[in-house]
């Protein structure tokens, strides 16, 4: 791998960035539009069930927490748009640019804009219901690390279908994330959800993170056991999805990269 | 020395009874600072071999080398080595001149990229577009940026499609001038598609000529061309004479193609004097005369047409 030509793919993302106001502005308003909606939700819920501040809380940091996930699998999966949309795929393919470091450029980026989304949020989110995420102390970035690393696989899950069907399988980088959702119990304890989902939540590397932190915010501890089995679940899936997207890869050579878009 | 060597080179798409070879068994070299052309009617299997030669197309079979070394095992290396340029592939959009140049200066180990990048814009004009986006420039402004991204490595094997292609004549020429240039300066090898059967002429030290997938003719441009025995001669009368040498051409039994007043017919170079004789014997009498001789044009729509393949007779090399 050289460095030069990841960070060529990650200049040529930022030059967009810079010259782009949707870029730009995926970064800050899907996170704010949540918070919004679900801060006034969940306040009013509270309200009128007399419970204590934490039920806001537990839904606001469950807003932010999900968009890492979100903006880490969607920044990839847009990185591979743009070069769908833009019919470059072909242009840094004939260069001898490698897929491993169009992927690590791609995950890089989707780190920096997950950070400075969740950064965005956070500001948001004290701003109108004055909570403050570093409550969490330093636990706090292992649950980022860990929603970022699943934001990966499923970015790469997603780009398997993006290189294999071009532009056709652009739904899929908007909607798959939404499927994990309830079964990584974002909103609500784990036991919330009927057997099926909740046996279906065990290979899902969210389900433990959202549930340790309601466990450190309710009651103060933290089942670092459960983490871990977190941390191992993405480690296995990214080994299983990275090597499914450049298996796509290569069967899209077959075919001829410039039919893809 | 062979800088390209392509060996039984074959690409089958689909399988069983939908199978269907897009390039079949063809074989070739390019010499160090050698220009070759590509040409061939649609669909012939240039597209395809250029992919395969880039790599962004794995063969069914056969073997690529670059450098004298095979293409599949060193593809890193030889990609630093070579590059491409196409009017059918885009560069991103949103992004200035400048800043494409930037970016691919950084996917190739250029010592100085700053300094190739500002070389780049000055070589191919681009000073006062460089701080523009691309959606904002002309078709033949995006044709010169693409081919500065193409050049911004020194590349010592470059694959050239229609460079030309919307260009006006002026910056046509300059490109022209500056492809040559290169190849006599860092003496780079050149593979060059072009709808322009002139400028293929004019630049192209050979050419490979493809019909479905099969090489057709390798040969010198003007060796290809003198395979047509025939020289186009074309006249210019006045009504009376027209009527007249209409006449004649029928009781000869020689095709005309009548457009106003200018006729012309297809005879072999050394039946002309012979023409003209009898024209003088009948005392048909031109206003104006010119004699072409064959060109690589009229060979390559000779060779398109062959077995009513080509109904139109278009002069059609989209790769």
């Amino acid at each position: 791998m050289k460095l030069h030509r990841v960070y060529a793919i990650i200049l040529r993302h930022f030059f967009l960035l810079r010259r782009s106001y949707e870029h730009m502005m995926h970064l800050f308003y899907w996170v704010s539009l949540d918070l919004v909606l679900w801060g006034i939700t969940s306040t009013y819920f509270q309200n009128i069930s007399g419970t204590s501040q934490n039920l806001v809380f537990m839904i606001i940091s469950g807003v932010l927490f999900w968009n890492i996930v979100q903006r880490t699998q969607l920044e990839i999966n847009i990185g591979v748009l743009e070069e769908l949309w833009n019919k470059n795929l072909v242009n840094l393919f004939v260069s001898p640019l490698k897929i491993k470091e169009l992927t690590t450029a791609l995950t890089l980026m989707g780190f920096v804009k997950a950070t400075i989304s969740l950064i965005v949020g956070s500001i948001v989110a004290f701003i109108l219901y004055k909570t403050n995420i570093s409550i969490y102390s330093y636990h706090i970035l292992a649950f980022i690390a860990l929603l970022m690393l699943t934001g990966v696989w499923v970015g790469f899950f997603i780009s398997s279908f993006l290189v294999r069907f071009g532009t056709r399988a652009e739904i899929i980088a908007w909607s798959f994330v939404w499927i994990l959702t309830p079964f990584s119990a974002v909103y609500f304890p784990l036991s919330a959800l009927p057997q099926w989902a909740q046996f279906i939540a065990k290979f899902i590397p969210t389900s433990y993170i959202f549930e340790e932190a309601r466990n450190l915010l309710f009651n103060g501890i933290i089942d670092y056991k459960a983490l871990g089995i977190s941390l191992v679940l993405n480690i296995i899936l990214i080994i299983i999805m990275q090597n499914f997207f450049y298996y796509s890869f290569k069967k899209v050579l077959e075919k001829g990269l410039v039919k893809v878009y | 020395m062979s800088i390209l060597k392509v060996t039984n080179l074959t690409k089958t798409f689909g399988s069983g009874k939908k199978a269907f070879t897009a390039v079949d068994n063809i074989s070739f070299g390019l010499k160090e600072g050698e220009i070759l052309g590509l040409l061939g009617p649609n669909g012939a299997g240039k597209t395809t071999t250029i992919q395969m030669l880039l790599g962004v197309l794995t063969p069914t079979f056969g073997e690529i080398s670059f450098f004298g070394k095979l293409f599949e095992k060193h593809r890193e290396e030889i990609l630093e080595k070579v590059n491409f340029s196409s009017t059918y592939t885009n560069l991103p959009w949103h992004l200035t001149a400048r800043e494409n140049l930037i970016y691919t200066s950084y996917l190739y180990d250029i010592p100085d990229r700053d300094k190739r990048v500002n070389e780049m814009i000055v070589q191919f004009r681009l000073e006062k577009l460089k701080n523009q986006a691309l959606n904002d420039l002309s078709a033949g402004q995006l044709t010169r940026v693409n081919l500065a991204k193409a050049f911004i490595n020194k590349p010592q094997v470059l694959l050239l499609d229609e460079p030309t292609a919307s260009l006006d004549p002026e910056t046509a020429h300059f490109i022209r001038e500056y492809i040559l240039d290169q190849r006599t300066e860092q003496n780079i090898s050149i593979i060059f598609t072009s709808h322009n059967m002139y400028e293929v002429e004019d630049i192209c030290d050979r050419v490979l000529i493809i019909k479905e997938g099969k090489i057709l003719a390798d040969d010198i441009p003007s060796n290809l061309s003198k395979t047509i025995k025939t020289s186009t001669v074309s006249f210019y009368f006045d009504d009376a004479n027209q009527e007249s040498f209409i006449d004649y051409c029928i009781e000869k039994d020689i095709l005309h193609n009548l457009i106003r007043k200018n006729i012309s017919v297809q005879i072999p170079e050394r039946d002309i004097p012979k023409f003209l004789g009898g024209m003088i014997k009948r005392n048909i009498h031109f206003i104006e005369i010119s004699i072409d001789k064959p060109t690589l044009h009229d060979y390559f729509i000779q060779m398109a047409s062959e077995d009513g393949k080509d109904e139109n007779n278009r002069l059609e090399t989209i790769i």
